[in-house]
């Protein structure tokens, strides 16, 4: 159907000149079902405005770069498909919560800060050279954070975040995530390090249980689960006896 | 010559509105979930306060049965169900137990805090029944 075409309402801003930012229309083809709304911001950006500024990279939800608002809810836009918008307009905005550099491109330097915060690497207290061997995990071991390391640092669940957007102090939903899916890991000894981040009035007891970051959450991760499983792990340290052992 | 260092590209700073939990559905139940504490604490400092009423014995206790009194209190119980049926929903995500080193699966602990919340309600309800046959 070469005939159909769509309307993206895109955020346009440009520090240099806008005081704030603006929504542009693009009216675009819409030539196949299999578009997606990231194809259509490249078609502007290649046929129609050069200057239009956003971060992509893979195309198939897997770099976390595409992140968007689209008609207000977060999403990958290379997983958001014309077809299920068309014909209605559809409006692209940056990810709420994070201050905007340019057009759709957002300033994540507060992610990366926190992210780097809880430490998401295997921490031992004394590594053994490599000659010792591996460390050898079950399957019941791994599928106790398999579905935390499934996170892509997209970015999604902070922009569907309250509390965040309220009080960007809080460490958010993808880093606690993340340190809980190492805290989980069987090889890794790094739970005390991590404590003083996660266990903080700023860490997971900022969260009220929106949920919102596990709905919009492309990978399945369920950030709120990990968040309240933190709140009751750092409570029974706190309360049982011998709760504070390694 | 000078050197000047380059002026930090001017961001725009994110401002949540003041309306933000009307933008979604849930949102909203979450907005609605958290005040529901409001009429059940209001309905609870009446309660302290009939207790205090009834401090100096049965005779000359009487109490309340108004209809203001019995509307209020059937919509706080609407509070307080939703406040209940949201928190133990949650239960499953929250809580997380191994038996027999398989974690139980979250409907599992779900439908047992449900059960157990229904035990309860039966219990005092029995009691209260009871005592005051």
């Amino acid at each position: 159907m070469p005939d159909k075409r769509i309307e993206i309402k895109a955020t346009r801003y440009d520090p240099a000149t806008d005081e704030k930012p603006h929504l542009q229309s693009y009216d675009i083809p819409f030539y196949d079902d299999s578009m997606v709304v990231l194809d259509a911001l490249n078609h502007i950006k290649s046929h129609v405005d050069g200057s239009l500024s956003y971060r992509w990279s893979c195309r198939m939800g897997i770099c976390g770069s595409c992140g968007m608002m689209v008609n207000g809810i977060p999403k990958l836009t290379c997983n958001a498909f014309l077809r299920d918008y068309w014909p209605r307009a559809i409006i692209v905005e940056p990810l709420n919560n994070f201050p905007i550099i340019r057009d759709l491109v957002i300033d994540m330097e507060d992610f990366m800060r926190k992210l780097k915060s809880i430490k998401p690497w295997i921490i031992r207290k004394q590594e053994l050279p490599l000659g010792a061997g591996e460390h050898y995990q079950t399957n019941e071991q791994i599928d106790d954070f398999r579905q935390f390391s499934e996170c892509i640092n997209c970015m999604l669940c902070y922009a569907a975040c309250p509390v965040y957007g309220l009080n960007n102090e809080f460490l958010g939903p993808a880093a606690t995530a993340l340190a809980r899916r190492y805290n989980l890991d069987s090889r890794d000894q790094g739970l005390k390090e991590r404590l003083p981040v996660i266990a903080d009035p700023e860490g997971v007891w900022e969260c009220s249980f929106v949920g919102e970051c596990s709905v919009v959450c492309p990978k399945g991760v369920d950030p709120a689960k990990a968040i309240q499983q933190t709140k009751l792990d750092t409570t029974m340290r706190f309360v049982l006896p011998y709760g504070n052992r390694d | 010559m000078t050197t000047e260092a380059p002026a930090a590209p001017r961001e725009f700073a994110w401002r949540m509105p003041g309306n933000w939990w009307t933008r979604t559905r849930h949102y909203f139940l979450y907005m609605l979930r958290e005040f529901t504490a409001v009429p059940m604490a209001l309905w609870l400092i009446w309660l302290l306060y009939e207790i205090k009423r009834a401090g100096s014995g049965p005779h000359g206790y009487y109490p309340r049965s108004s209809t203001a009194f019995v509307v209020f209190s059937v919509i706080v119980l609407g509070f307080v169900l939703y406040h209940s049926y949201t928190f133990l929903k949650l239960a499953g995500v929250i809580i997380r137990v191994k038996l027999f080193d398989r974690p139980v699966p979250s409907q599992v602990i779900v439908v047992t805090m449900f059960g157990s919340w229904a035990l309860a309600s039966a219990v005092v309800g029995f009691v209260l029944i009871w005592f005051a046959r």
